[in-house]
């Protein structure tokens, strides 16, 4: 697991370093919000430790930073400063894990807070389903080849965007930070951060997903993303396994508020069904194949 | 009672497991904020902190002496967000500019749970009184930050959670986005017999409504 450890106390720093790759983390270390920002741009960084004074900069600016390129990163700031020097005002939403440098035993706190924070993603902006590791599992055992997959899932959305007359219709799967589309018509997204998605909110739904109207609804009305990509109307049906995890959603959306009668829910669920039993056949096929070839 | 569990003394809620955080939910004047308060009292040797973000220390000292709660500074600590003289408020209290201020107030309760953690108090009972207050300043997004954050430090220590909320004030998806990052939910209803409440969301917990006995009653 990747982490980044920022302090501009070359002592501090290795101590620390020495206490997170001992916990089995991957750490780079650097001393500056520059240099940090270098290692953030190279690749994806699960935690972010850091002083808070830095020489360019603060360790809020830097996690504030961090997350603009990776929303779900765990941040914790291991200082020595007091509250009274830590102008956490101008960086009121960042939120952070805190722990005081001088407390003793405190790299131990730290391991730990930054080990649960990593594991269970508890610094995310979106709730997780209940069994989130199970989900993720059911993602990986279903989802093996996007490849074979995309034909039968690109007839699926064409039909739905006649069906249901709306600009796009997509079929994505959730993963750990992602939402992956494996078939888009009407839009051309590869993948997207899960903060940033709708489904990643209709996937905590038993049933379909719908807004009628993305500005008037709280969760969505101030997404950059959401108004960016032009979506006022969404609807969306979880894709869920046999075990009942929601590995993805069918999802239809506009450019106009619109309403979506009972009818088309039950119709969208159908879709949503459908991938399902595309995937759970492949499985199948796929685990009756191997076995055969083992014999 | 099982040790390893929250209990809830003279309230018809089942006790809870180790790091479970509960959303307390209903109208002020159906004595909600008094039953949030009741659900922190727990033995003598449990910690409690408090984040409040519409009344001062002082106002949240006097309320946990109503309902039970002895303020010390062994045993509790106080997030104020209101900025307020504290002095003589026999509690460790920890003030923020502004309910605002969500960084803040998240390095400040952790720093008091670690505090009272290092020197062996191992049940602590949280309460942010109220999650009202900081929807009506900060965009949900931020906000869901905040409480993914609180409710994870709860969870990982083994911790008890009570974040109180009044739904007229917000849009019932909010709600339920906020309700998603908790274990269970209590809502609270004025009936004519009194209030009543029902619990959601854990085991054993009733899905039915059933009245409690606010406390001023209760003391006659």
């Amino acid at each position: 697991m990747n982490v980044l450890c920022v302090d501009p106390s070359a002592d501090e720093r290795l101590e620390t370093s020495a206490a997170l790759d001992a916990a089995g983390f991957d750490t780079t270390a650097c001393g500056s919000l520059d240099a940090a920002r270098d290692v953030l741009a190279t690749g994806a960084v699960a935690g972010v430790i850091t002083e808070y004074d830095l020489p360019d900069g603060t360790g809020l600016e830097l996690v504030e930073r961090a997350r603009e390129r990776h929303p779900d990163v765990t941040g914790v700031l291991f200082t020595d400063a007091g509250f009274e020097e830590v102008d956490s005002d101008s960086f009121s939403g960042t939120v952070v894990e805190y722990v005081d440098k001088g407390a003793p035993g405190a790299r131990d706190e730290l391991v730990d807070l930054l080990s649960f924070g990593i594991d269970n993603r508890s610094q995310t902006s979106y709730p997780l389903p209940d069994d989130e590791d199970r989900r993720l599992n059911a993602v990986e055992a279903y989802v093996d080849d996007a490849d074979a997959l995309h034909d039968s899932l690109d007839r699926l959305t064409r039909i739905a965007r006649a069906l249901f007359d709306v600009d796009a219709a997509t079929v994505g799967f959730i993963e750990a930070h992602h939402e992956r589309f494996l078939a888009c018509r009407g839009t051309d997204v590869d993948r997207l951060d899960r903060e940033e998605t709708i489904c990643t909110h209709t996937i905590l739904d038993e049933g379909p997903t719908v807004i009628t109207d993305t500005r008037e609804d709280p969760r969505f009305s101030s997404s950059e993303a959401i108004e960016a990509a032009g979506i006022r109307f969404y609807a969306g049906a979880p894709i869920r396994t046999p075990d009942g995890d929601a590995i993805g959603v069918f999802c239809l959306f506009g450019d106009e508020p619109r309403s979506f009668p009972e009818r088309d829910r039950t119709l969208l669920s159908l879709l949503a069904d459908e991938v399902m039993t595309g995937l759970d056949l492949r499985r199948r096929l796929r685990e009756a194949t191997e076995g055969a070839d083992d014999e | 009672m099982n040790e390893d569990a929250y209990g809830f003394d003279g309230l018809p809620i089942d006790p809870v497991r180790r790091g479970t955080s509960i959303l307390v939910a209903g109208p002020s004047h159906a004595g909600t904020r008094e039953l949030a308060y009741r659900m922190l009292a727990g033995d003598a040797d449990e910690g409690v902190i408090i984040l409040t973000t519409n009344t001062t220390a002082a106002d949240v000292a006097a309320e946990c002496e109503t309902v039970g709660i002895e303020v010390s500074s062994d045993r509790m600590g106080i997030v104020d967000c209101l900025d307020a003289d504290s002095s003589g408020v026999p509690a460790r209290v920890l003030t923020v500019s502004s309910a605002q201020d969500l960084t803040g107030i998240g390095m400040r309760y952790s720093k008091l749970y670690s505090d009272f953690h290092s020197e062996g108090v191992d049940s602590i009972r949280t309460g942010l009184f109220s999650i009202s207050t900081v929807l009506s300043l900060t965009e949900l997004r931020t906000v869901s930050r905040f409480v993914h954050t609180l409710v994870g430090r709860v969870s990982k220590v083994g911790g008890l959670g009570v974040f109180l909320v009044d739904p007229a004030m917000h849009d019932e998806r909010e709600l339920r986005t906020i309700s998603q990052f908790c274990d269970g939910r209590v809502d609270v209803r004025e009936s004519h017999d009194g209030p009543e409440l029902r619990s959601r969301g854990f085991l054993g917990g009733s899905s039915s409504w059933l009245s409690f006995e606010p406390l001023a009653a209760a003391d006659r």
